[in-house]
């Protein structure tokens, strides 16, 4: 039952959030620190439970059915802690509708990454997509945006839905996830794979599908930004690891050789993209491209030690991610502008600032004693270990680019000589602080001590 | 697997103490910085000072012997198999840790008083006290990742101290350059700890040194993937160009981080990672090399330069090139100690032309010194000491330890890498003396106008690339002078602990270190070797004398200087085209590239074929329009036609699955 209440609780509270009047918006910020640190908690003693309702006989069988244990533990308690920051991050004028967005969206992702039934997963799958949408649509200059995320995205959405049913239907039962042992084989499992891999490569995304990625990630609001990149991004990563690499070795194997190289673009062409931004926003875009795609790539190595590092680089990057959208929406909101040509010498007033937003591209940089760096580290021992030399090798070549554009980022925002057009604002707040905490504390624990992730995370 | 530990084990508080003090010193004057103000300059030094008396109540841990586990092994964390973290605490640590904590105390005291003033003044000392627990790192772990981590952290601390005047363009691109050369480097050692997962299953140095065997043909590809994270970090060819600009920082920080210390960290590697050198003797050759090429260029370079940070800069490149070659060809006690010594002298000379610097309001371009023989004597004292440890005056410092690698190179069979050193040396008295000579005799050349020295644009090429804190603020003279005249005594003395050759207490320290060889006689003698390079030193100094000892008023002597500038070989003024080079083969394409991606193919070519598509679906009829007639129509529409496919397709087919 604790299961179902975490996955409720933000559900239900967001729909309340909405009686309330619009003007109300401390209280409704206030309620919404409380349920999502809620959902924290729930997480944290919910570890280990499963709860099943049973649901469908016909056509196939489906259940209602949750559970929380080894990755999807670790992806609900990313989830939950940064739901929590970045409700936190927001500020006195965040609108009532921003956090029962937010709410909304942590509920349909607790949803999605505790579903152990396909239909289920299916179903939040695409219910996700909705508080994003709808909160870009809510400014007409980010409607093509809002359009765009959501046209790719559902692409995706019904290729997962006709490949569960397909699923469902070939193998009598929906309620697998998790579960060993199951393996689909015969003519049409490489098709449904292939429904399952479009959904999971759009929302990741991979090149050439990432088009939609830069535009919402710069014009999402950025404490929702911040769940978006840090957890969303993830859900397709989280599918091949708990679909495609259970239900699909085999094929998985057989079709490596597409993922691989698709991964081995997204790594570089993110990387030089993230080079020639000046939005601040979409250089941590193209940057989340780059880092995304080698955790695809240490998927499809088929390495334990691979494995284990894509697990620690999926928290290891919602972490930093969020934070660096987080410090980034706190100078937008200071500054009014996020372009480089006009950002600058911040550092000499707003020293916290500063200082967040230098460890949250430290960590984004992979600095050994970061949690980036153990991640990228055990990813890239795998992958070569695995045989795949040329992918190892190229693997190296963005942490070269990767600290030519975050430091370009971080120093063009705060180094420099003051400019004398920019407003000058009070340096990083209390609430700002406790916002960035868990998250910093987490990078500083997963850098020097990953062992206790590890272990756990892949079995 | 079985573990090979080096080190007995045990549990060590006095390591870990002085292993983590620094760290705690630098959180302390990060968090209260501003409630500390100069205190925290004392607290700083205080952790490094306590960190020095630990290492030496400490030594007799790391000299340990048992049953040939040598020193002190202190076991920390496991990340998984094959990833174990500890302490190695053995005679090679020692050495640096007694450098890192000594010489580092040293330069913190001489900070509080040439930092006196600075606004930043406890961020500058909690970074100082950071870069010294990461060196210690460093050099104490046990491992290859360890390593790495104390690798890329002492990286940020260089980082963070080039670009310290955070506000200066030219402080701040310095930072970044060198941040990303060095990640270079990282890179590199990262693919060298793969192979090793790989081929040993550990990155311990102890598994990875008595499996050696393990690597087969491999071992090539390890050597050369240490030995580019060594040239990253340690400024050899091609990857130096960072150093020069890294003069950026303040004086202390390039005395510390960039001549005694961080820059040595690629000597370190090599001769701790001597069992797989030994192994490969293409890897020696081709160490030696890079590494004589280095102190050649280096020297080479240094002749050009007008600014007295990046003189001693271009001589800290060209003297660890010397200790390069030396851990390179075999001669690893060479190697090690001439950075041992150079660590005394190069560091003595930086504190001196700080206080230089210091004392003439942040001029550091030598044309308009001149003179200061009487206005700074103890500077001009300390300076010639430091002048003439670095040529190699027998007695002095300087002296055992360069020739010591000079000679290392003709025992182990490289005639051509002797000729280099002995070469070098006589570069080094050039340029040194012609360092020494512009900035303290003659004539002073301060009043005159920059154009008139040749210094075309005075704002670029002059001041302004000085130290920017006030020089209204003046701390007592004895905190700068007090350690300067403490290093004196090392520059001249440390040099004998070699004396004795094969018995003497350098060889007996490391005898259980690096395993001993006999060689071939040399067909010349070390006699004969500190003579040669005495003889080629005197010339040098002649030349420089002649050039620079006696220019006349300054009239004159600014007449010479601007001539000379003017009429500068190009391809040393540009120092041989390094910069242009990986500018033109690396930066540009990269940035070619990403304005390619960022502003052509994402929003014309894979965009433009998205529209296509959706454009071609919009022709196609009604089906596809209501996508656009209402939003959440559309949705349920398509939520509700995907599930009657696969009703249908259920009802059509699935009954028999």
């Amino acid at each position: 039952m604790m299961l179902l209440a975490l996955v409720l609780v933000p559900l239900i509270v967001g729909t309340l959030l909405f009686a309330l009047p619009a003007a109300a918006q401390t209280l409704s910020r206030v309620i919404g620190v409380v349920a999502s640190l809620a959902t924290v908690v729930l997480v944290l003693a919910a570890r280990g439970d499963d709860w099943s309702v049973r649901w469908l006989s016909r056509p196939f069988t489906a259940a209602f059915h949750l559970g929380l244990s080894g990755l999807s533990f670790w992806l609900a308690l990313l989830l939950t802690v940064v739901t929590l920051s970045a409700i936190v991050a927001c500020n006195a004028s965040a609108r009532r509708d921003l956090i029962a967005q937010l709410l909304f969206l942590e509920g349909t992702m607790l949803g999605l990454f505790l579903a152990r039934d396909l239909l289920l997963f299916a179903l939040f799958w695409d219910a996700m997509l909705l508080p994003v949408f709808f909160t870009l649509l809510a400014r007409a200059s980010h409607v093509t945006t809002a359009w765009r995320y959501f046209l790719y995205n559902f692409a995706g959405g019904l290729a997962l839905l006709l490949a569960t049913a397909a699923f469902g239907v070939l193998f009598g039962s929906t309620d697998v996830i998790g579960q060993a042992g199951v393996h689909v084989i015969g003519a049409w499992a490489p098709w449904i794979l292939g429904g399952f891999a479009l959904a999971f490569l759009v929302k990741t995304p991979v090149f050439p599908l990432h088009t939609w990625m830069p535009l919402t990630y710069a014009d999402t609001p950025p404490a929702m930004v911040a769940v978006v990149s840090a957890v969303q991004s993830k859900a397709g990563l989280y599918g091949f690891i708990v679909i495609g690499l259970a239900f699909f070795p085999d094929y998985m194997k057989a079709y490596a050789g597409i993922f691989l190289v698709l991964g081995a673009i997204s790594l570089i062409y993110g990387a030089l993209a993230a080079l020639a931004q000046s939005d601040t926003k979409r250089i941590v875009a193209y940057s989340s491209l780059s880092h995304l795609g080698l955790i695809l790539i240490a998927i499809f190595s088929f390495n334990t030690i691979a494995l284990q590092g894509a697990g620690l680089y999926l928290i290891a990057h919602g972490i930093f991610s969020a934070a660096l959208f987080l410090v980034l929406g706190f100078v937008e909101e200071r500054e009014e502008t996020r372009s480089l040509t006009h950002l600058g010498g911040l550092g000499a007033l707003n020293p916290r600032l500063a200082g967040a937003l230098c460890i949250a591209a430290l960590a984004a940089l992979g600095l050994p004693g970061l949690a980036g760096f153990a991640g990228e580290l055990l990813i890239i021992t795998g992958i070569f270990q695995s045989g795949l030399l040329w992918a190892a090798l190229l693997a190296l070549i963005p942490i070269v680019l990767a600290a030519a554009y975050m430091l370009r980022l971080f120093q063009g925002v705060m180094n420099g000589p003051q400019r004398s057009d920019l407003p000058i604002r009070a340096d990083l707040s209390w609430r700002e602080g406790i916002a960035l905490a868990p998250l910093v504390l987490a990078l500083l624990a997963l850098g020097t001590i990953p062992g206790a992730l590890l272990q756990t995370v892949i079995k | 697997m079985i573990h090979h530990v080096m080190g007995v084990d045990g549990t060590y508080p006095l390591l870990l103490t002085l292993w983590l003090l620094p760290l705690l010193g630098g959180v302390l004057c990060w968090a209260f910085g501003p409630q500390l103000k100069t205190a925290a300059g004392w607290l700083a030094s205080g952790a490094l000072l306590a960190s020095f008396v630990l290492t030496i109540v400490a030594w007799p841990t790391a000299t340990q012997n048992l049953n040939g586990a040598v020193g002190a092994h202190q076991a920390l964390v496991s990340w998984m198999p094959g990833f174990d973290f500890g302490l190695l605490f053995d005679p090679l640590s020692l050495i640096w840790t007694c450098i890192i904590t000594g010489v580092g105390f040293l330069i913190h005291l001489y900070s509080i008083g040439y930092m006196h003033g600075d606004r930043a003044f406890a961020r500058f000392f909690a970074f100082l006290n950071f870069f010294v627990f990461a060196m210690l790192t460093l050099v104490l772990s046990d491992n290859f990742a360890g390593l790495l981590i104390g690798w890329g952290l002492v990286g940020l601390a260089s980082y963070f101290l080039i670009g310290f005047w955070f506000e200066k363009p030219s402080a701040v691109a310095a930072a970044r350059k060198a941040f990303v050369i060095n990640v270079v480097g990282d890179i590199a050692i990262m693919m060298a700890i793969f192979i090793m997962i790989a081929k040993v299953g550990s990155v311990g140095y102890g598994d990875v040194f008595s499996h050696v065997a393990a690597f087969g043909p491999t071992l090539f590809a390890v050597c050369v993937c240490l030995f580019i994270g060594a040239a990253a970090k340690s400024a050899q060819l091609p990857l130096h160009t960072w150093l020069p600009d890294a003069m950026e920082g303040p004086t202390p920080v390039s005395a510390l981080i960039h001549a005694a210390t961080m820059v040595t960290a690629g000597v370190y590697l090599i001769a701790r990672c001597a069992p797989l050198w030994n192994a490969s003797p293409d890897a020696q050759l081709l160490v030696g090399t890079v590494g004589g090429l280095t102190a050649l260029v280096g020297a080479i370079l240094g002749t050009a330069q007008w600014d007295i940070k990046r003189i001693l800069a271009y001589s800290t490149m060209s003297q660890i090139g010397y200790m390069i070659m030396g851990v390179g060809v075999g001669a690893y006690e060479g190697g090690v100690a001439h950075f041992f010594t150079h660590a005394f002298f190069k560091a003595q000379l930086f504190l001196g032309s700080g206080i230089v610097i210091h004392a003439l309001a942040n001029e550091q371009d030598v044309r308009r010194m001149g003179g200061l023989r009487k206005k700074l004597p103890f500077a001009f004292f300390a300076m010639l000491i430091g002048v003439l440890a670095i040529c190699g005056l027998p007695g002095l410092s300087g002296s055992f330890s360069k020739d010591a690698v000079i000679q290392g190179a003709l025992e182990h069979g490289h005639p051509w890498l002797y000729v280099v050193g002995v070469v070098t040396a006589g570069i080094t008295a050039y340029y040194m003396f012609r360092m020494l000579f512009l900035t303290f005799t003659g004539a002073h050349r301060g009043e005159i106008d920059p154009s008139h020295l040749g210094m075309r644009h005075p704002e670029l090429v002059g001041t302004p690339h000085g130290d920017s804190h006030s020089e209204h603020h003046h701390a007592p003279a004895w905190l700068m002078n007090v350690p300067v005249a403490i290093l004196i005594v090392p520059t001249i003395a440390a040099g004998w602990l070699l004396f004795g050759g094969g018995a003497s207490w350098w060889a007996t320290f490391f005898a259980t270190t690096f395993a001993p060889e006999t060689l071939p006689a040399a067909p010349i003698s070390e006699m004969a070797t500190t003579g040669i390079v005495l003889l080629i030193v005197a010339l040098g100094f002649l030349v420089a004398y002649l050039r620079y000892g006696r220019m006349g008023d300054a009239k004159a002597a600014a007449e010479k200087l601007r001539m000379e500038t003017v009429h500068a070989f190009p391809a040393l003024t540009n120092a041989f085209y390094f910069d242009a080079a990986l500018d033109a083969l690396f930066v540009r394409p990269a940035a070619w590239l990403g304005a390619l991606s960022a502003q052509i193919l994402d929003p014309h070519i894979i965009d433009g074929a998205v529209r296509e598509i959706v454009h071609l679906a919009r022709s196609l009829g009604n089906g596809v329009r209501a996508v656009q007639s209402g939003l959440l129509r559309a949705y349920v529409l398509l939520v509700v036609g995907g599930a009657v496919v696969f009703i249908a397709y259920y009802t059509l087919i699935g009954v028999h699955r």
